[in-house]
């Protein structure tokens, strides 16, 4: 009996399409092949073919699998499901409460850092030297090099802010007795999920880049004494600010929410102005704290940010999703987290920026790419909401063209976007968001992120800023963990 | 010697790319060798197993591309790299940091579906190891697929075959080098007419010669559906040759049926002889290398692409040629010479099929040919006995367009064979058409000229088939003016042909004997 029908032509329309005298054809590869279609008459769009997954046969393999495998269509839905929340989270500002008191597992003997973990030994510079200035500023030592020696005994504890619900910039230090802002979900399906972030100390020599100078340390006193109690107080006074809609009409504003925050900083003083004059008595006490918001123009940074840990929280959690909820810096690694994989870093080597220096300085001082701030460009803005930010283009390449070429680009790698945040250049269409895994290895395209560059050395701070990439190992780690993730959660049928 | 490998990182670069690279640094002064390469596993390898620095390859990604370059000095090298910079540059890269000026087509398949819904069709023509994931990219969206690219697993195949049946789509391939959909041809094909004739073939220039043979004899083409070379082994199955030929069945522009295929497994030949026994369309088989069965319960099985090609030519409509160019020809004598003792046959093809049809004719008029086990270079003694050598095969194709494209290498064959003067008849092929060499008959001539002038007057004869259509881009009728002038005797089938070089041998040999 030789009866066996291993392949069962179907035998539908689809194939007969081809018959029916129109072929259009998209082709891939070299482009003497497609020669002959063009020149007998038919449409022939030519793909600019680039390897997958960096051509590594066996994480082609894995891919394949992931992108049409037995699970896709959960995994697809997963990543719906996960943007769906992602999308209607609402973040607001409900509160500036004081580190120790409102973070969840913060303790005084616990600083918190940007990116993933790190040990004092490993540590980069800038990172080192806010440790430094930490120290320092908790009183806990009176010298740099009494700090250094405490920090090198294991004096206090370091945890990345990420494993606390919060973020900071560069360095992204998080002491005990800091001022944060406690950002918290008012809609969504995850509502009471609250985030936190220190607030913005300006430009110039700051701790966020490693700096520990006098000016920086009686900055950190003001901003605890006196800036703190006083955006409290207004904040209580005026109720919650709603984040997304601030950042929406920021986006219209020129800005993209990570290396330009003028619009937002501009209309969060609007909102909160009132209150804080209402809130004051001590008008000198006011006008200083609304010059110190107008005088930092990256205010809304340190807001920004929450607002897309609080969104990117609401996405955790999905048990198929392959959805990246995190991309944080330590200035050593880089490191990422997936939906379905909640809490699980995968790193690689943190790269160098290419960016714009400081009059002075070069490629030569820059540190490594450091900071939690990639949390906004995870949930949709910043280096993705480029087309938004035709001020900063030269960070891009130096025309508007780039800019939104920036964008669409992105939109590549992301499985929708977020209408709430429209880009006036690009037809109103929303902010890329939700960068899907797969999406990276297929496309083999990394997520864009703006940002700044620390100096090498500690106690020194900026010296420019530019657009980095995150180092492909972590992706690749990812891929390899989720689909090893899919395979477990989810036998296929019969095994 | 000074050697140097050059890593450009995220250099992504399409083989013909890569040789137009290494041709053009191979060309600077002081240089001995260059080789542009991406830099797979296998390439560093075979780089470092050429004598290149491991240390220096292990840098390279499959993403990265390698530049290994052999010159007599240093400064030989320092103006190969500018010549790399200034051949990168001219590609527009590394003008601008800016995503604007990187923005190019669409990067992937899927999103070129989705900024053009309406396409129906897939081509696929990229290195090897990465063609699976290409063409699943394509099933994914519910397009059927032409598979151009070889190198690609039979488990892959069978994967993608297996996939695209269930969803009622093609898999043309993987190394399916022709297809005509509709008047549209694909990869190498002849600009035929339309008409009643479909063509299922697992042999690209199997689908080329029955499309010009029945293009010959005013007969067109409905559509030729190709299924990549081995459709017809035991773990394939004949997948996509039974899909094709139940499209051709139901498709009412077609009113018979041709199968071309090299070698098919027993066990599928079997089970297609039952798919076609109930085609309900007449239908001719050709299986190259096999001999002529004629009616086996309806399914006609020829003894050579021409038998295939005139049944289905008579089918519809076609009136019998005169009997004198149907067979082989006669052969006119070749000039003696009493002084040389052996006579010989060489036969150098571009398409594989045409050769192994050759060989399958040559052996019915009692000419016995040997597949040499070495690959034949330009530099060493050709091996003894009646060559038949497709120079399309892997071997002679490494970093190197195929022969119907680039005519390098069989015209230094050509050359070396005339110089051998055991070798008395050339036996050569010309294949036309879209994709093949735009005017390929003036080279073969001057080769031919060349070996014949360092032949001191001992004559070599020459037959060569031409595969091509009155349409065809090439001019099909100047070619072979072109040919006859240079002196070859032209036929317009390798079955012709072959007949034609096998009619000669013994003319030759019966004046050395004299």
């Amino acid at each position: 009996m030789n009866s066996r029908t291993p392949y069962a032509f179907t035998g539908n329309a689809n194939a007969s399409t081809l018959l029916d005298g129109r072929l259009e054809v998209v082709h891939a590869g070299i482009d003497a092949v497609a020669e002959a279609a063009r020149a007998t008459g038919a449409a022939v769009t030519l793909v600019d073919f680039e390897p997958p997954s960096g051509g590594e046969p066996r994480r082609m393999a894995l891919l394949g699998e992931l992108l049409s495998g037995a699970h896709v269509h959960e995994i697809d839905a997963a990543n719906a499901r996960a943007l769906a929340r992602l999308l209607a989270s609402r973040p607001h500002l409900v509160g500036v409460g004081v580190a120790r008191d409102v973070i969840p597992g913060m303790a005084d003997d616990l600083f918190l850092h940007a990116g993933p973990p790190v040990s004092w030994e490993r540590m980069c510079g800038p990172m080192r030297g806010a440790v430094i200035g930490g120290l320092l500023h908790e009183g806990r030592a009176k010298s740099v090099e009494e700090a250094t020696r405490l920090a090198a005994a294991g004096a206090v504890r370091f945890d990345p802010c990420h494993h606390h619900d919060a973020v900071g910039p560069m360095a992204g230090l998080v002491t005990p007795s800091m001022p944060v802002f406690v950002v918290e979900d008012r809609g969504g399906e995850r509502p009471g999920t609250r985030t936190f972030c220190t607030l913005n100390e300006g430009l110039g020599k700051v701790l966020r880049y490693g700096a520990f100078s006098e000016e920086v340390l009686s900055r950190l006193d003001y901003m605890r004494d006196e800036l703190a109690p006083v955006l409290a107080a207004a904040l209580a006074l005026r109720g919650p600010i709603d984040l997304k809609h601030l950042m929406a009409q920021a986006l219209q504003m020129g800005d993209e929410g990570h290396n330009r925050n003028r619009a937002g900083t501009s209309l969060f003083f609007r909102e909160l102005a009132p209150a804080i004059v209402r809130a004051t008595e001590d008008r000198e006490k006011a006008a200083r704290v609304l010059e110190f918001v107008n005088g930092n123009d990256h205010f809304f940074l340190n807001l920004s940010m929450p607002m897309g840990k609080c969104m990117l929280k609401a996405a955790e959690g999905e048990p198929l999703s392959s959805l990246v909820t995190v991309m944080a810096r330590n200035g050593t690694d880089f490191g990422i987290q997936v939906s379905s994989m909640p809490g699980r870093w995968f790193t690689g080597p943190a790269q160098m920026v290419r960016g714009l220096y400081f009059p002075g300085r070069t490629a030569a001082d820059a540190n490594p790419d450091i900071g939690d701030s990639a949390i906004t460009e995870t949930a949709g803005f910043g280096g993705f909401a480029m087309g938004a930010a035709p001020a900063i283009v030269q960070f891009v390449g130096g025309s508007a063209e780039d800019a939104l070429a920036a964008t669409r680009a992105m939109r590549r790698i992301t499985v929708g976007a977020n209408n709430g945040f429209a880009i006036p250049a690009l037809g109103f269409a929303g902010t890329p968001t939700g960068i899907d895994l797969r999406l990276v290895e297929e496309r083999n395209l990394l997520p864009q992120i703006n940002t700044g560059i620390a100096h090498r050395e500690p106690g020194v701070g900026q010296v420019g800023a530019g657009l980095v990439n995150p180092p492909w190992e972590a992706f690749h780690a990812a891929l390899e963990a989720f689909a090893e993730h899919v395979r477990a959660a989810a036998p296929p049928p019969g095994a | 010697m000074s050697t140097l490998v050059l890593v450009r990182s995220g250099c992504y670069q399409d083989s013909a790319r890569l040789m137009q690279v290494s041709r053009e640094l191979a060309a600077v002064a002081g240089v001995s060798e260059a080789v542009a390469m991406m830099g797979t596993e296998t390439n560093r390898r075979l780089l470092a197993e050429s004598g290149f620095p491991a240390a220096e390859l292990a840098k390279a990604t499959p993403l990265d591309m390698v530049v290994a370059l052999r010159a007599e000095s240093p400064a030989a090298l320092d103006s190969v790299q500018v010549a790399l910079d200034r051949l990168l540059a001219g590609r527009g890269e590394g003008a601008s940091s800016g995503p604007a000026a990187a923005a190019k087509g669409p990067g992937t398949v899927t999103e070129a579906l989705e900024a053009h819904p309406e396409a129906n069709l897939v081509s696929v023509a990229v290195p090897g190891p990465y063609a699976a994931f290409v063409a699943q990219r394509a099933l994914d969206a519910g397009r059927s697929v032409f598979l151009f690219s070889d190198n690609v697993s039979s488990a892959d195949e069978v994967a993608l075959k297996r996939r695209a049946a269930g969803l009622g789509l093609l898999v043309m391939g993987p190394d399916c080098g022709t297809a005509i959909l509709s008047g549209v041809g694909l990869g190498f094909a002849n600009r035929v007419e339309r008409g009643p004739v479909g063509i299922v073939g697992a042999s690209g220039t199997g689908i080329q010669e029955l499309s010009c043979l029945l293009d010959r004899r005013g007969i067109g083409v409905s559509h030729a559906i190709g299924t990549g070379s081995r459709d017809l082994s035991e773990a394939v199955d004949g997948a996509m040759t039974e899909a094709g030929l139940a499209l051709l069945a139901r498709d009412p522009e077609t009113t018979c049926v041709l199968l071309v295929a090299k070698h098919p497994a027993a066990s599928v030949a079997r089970r297609l002889h039952g798919v076609l026994a109930r085609l309900g369309k007449p239908v001719a088989v050709r299986y190259l290398g096999e001999i002529a069965r004629g009616d086996v319960e309806g399914v006609f099985y020829a003894g050579s692409l021409d038998e295939a090609a005139e049944k289905a030519a008579a089918w519809a409509g076609a009136q019998a040629l005169p009997a004198a160019t149907t067979t082989a020809g006669t052969g006119r004598r070749a000039e003696g010479d009493p002084e040389q003792g052996e006579s010989r046959l060489v036969g150098l093809f571009g398409g594989g099929s045409l050769a192994a049809e050759a060989r399958c004719v040559l052996a019915a008029h009692g000419v016995e040919t040997v597949v040499p086990d070495v690959m034949l270079t330009a530099h060493s003694p050709l091996p003894p006995g009646n060559l038949v050598v497709d120079t399309g095969d892997d071997a002679y194709t490494v970093g190197r367009p195929h022969p119907m494209v680039d005519q390098t290498v069989r015209c230094s064959l050509i050359r070396a064979a005339g110089a051998d003067l055991s070798v008395r008849v050339l036996l050569l092929d010309l294949v036309l058409g879209d994709g093949a060499h735009p005017d390929p008959a003036p080279e073969i001539v001057q080769n031919v000229v060349a070996a014949r002038a360092a032949r001191a007057g001992r004559p070599l004869s020459v037959v060569v088939s031409v595969c091509g259509s009155r349409r065809d881009p090439q001019g099909t009728r100047r070619q072979e003016e072109v040919l006859r002038q240079g002196g070859l005797h032209v036929a317009s089938s390798a079955a012709l042909a072959a007949g034609e070089a096998a009619a000669l041998l013994p003319l030759v040999r019966e004046e050395v004997a004299r």
